[in-house]
């Protein structure tokens, strides 16, 4: 992740790199794209424009360091700065108010009283899918790291240029939005909630 | 579900920290604790929201690696990459 150290790589070298570390992630870079976009040709182009630039920029990669992570982070970055700038969906919500509110006892306490883990594993590929897309990008972006992609908070931290403290309180919320929304689910779909059952 | 209720009589039944329990199941399962198997055990043997909050959790996290699925990589991106590359070069 250093962009510190500056190294000049040769030619081969770049070429061993940029085959060997940057493209066996082409798989997750899609995904990553995808889930942020919802549009096949918009992750086609930022996943293309995040190898130009890791290309272009390969002296500030250090090798044999988390290539994944580094590329995830010029990806993200692409994505803020240029994706969104011409993307017609609507910029931000407001965090303040769902910052508030999910972060509340409340909410941590009626997560667990109205979902079950049972009603979880019988949802469908769908179900889980929607749910995720339907959050906030800021949101809907840590859970795709950490879970689909198994990042640590400290290697989500650097891709996302936050504090680990950031990166801890951000999951949980994402995680109580998740829920919300799975519940929601759960609720149509009349899967047992245990709505009744207050203590 | 069954386990759950034979269980549940001697968990407390209300967590005197939800906020602070569920970050903490939270980071033991994103692997983010030391030592986290006594921490977490003694949790879930007395607490019965804790229990329930680390197997929803668990499940969430489960279902999201197992049915959200990877979308199809298109097969032309990476040669089209590597030409685009080839062009700068």
């Amino acid at each position: 992740m250093s962009e510190v150290q500056r190294r000049k790589y040769s030619q081969e070298e770049k070429n061993n790199i940029f085959d060997g570390e940057f493209m066996p992630h082409i798989d997750s870079m899609y995904n990553f794209g995808y889930r942020l976009t919802f549009d096949e040709d918009d992750a086609k182009d930022l996943v293309q424009d995040t190898y130009l630039k890791a290309y272009r920029f390969i002296n500030s990669f250090e090798q044999g360091t988390n290539a994944k992570a580094w590329l995830f982070r010029i990806l993200k970055n692409s994505f803020i700065n240029e994706y969104r700038k011409k993307s017609k969906q609507p910029a931000k919500v407001d965090y303040q108010e769902v910052e508030t509110y999910y972060n509340s006892d409340d909410v941590d306490y009626q997560s667990t009283t109205d979902l079950r883990a049972e009603s979880v594993k019988g949802m469908l590929g769908d179900e889980i899918s929607n749910a995720l897309n339907s959050l906030a990008v800021d949101f809907r972006t840590v859970i795709i790291l950490c879970d689909l992609e198994g990042f640590t908070y400290e290697e989500m931290a650097k891709i996302l240029d936050i504090p680990i403290g950031t990166v801890r309180s951000r999951l949980h919320r994402a995680r109580n939005l998740l829920k919300d929304k799975l519940r929601g689910y759960a609720h149509h779909m009349g899967y047992d909630t245990d709505e009744e059952e207050e203590i | 579900m069954d386990m759950n209720e034979e269980t549940s009589q001697s968990r407390k039944l209300k967590c005197d920290d939800t906020s602070k329990c569920f970050q903490l199941l939270e980071s033991i399962l994103d692997g983010e604790m030391d030592n986290s198997k006594e921490v977490l055990k003694e949790k879930l043997a007395k607490c019965q929201p804790c229990f329930e909050h680390f197997h929803l959790e668990q499940a969430i996290r489960d279902v999201l690696k197992t049915k959200c699925t990877k979308q199809e990589v298109p097969t032309e991106l990476a040669d089209c990459i590597r030409q685009k590359i080839q062009d700068i070069k």
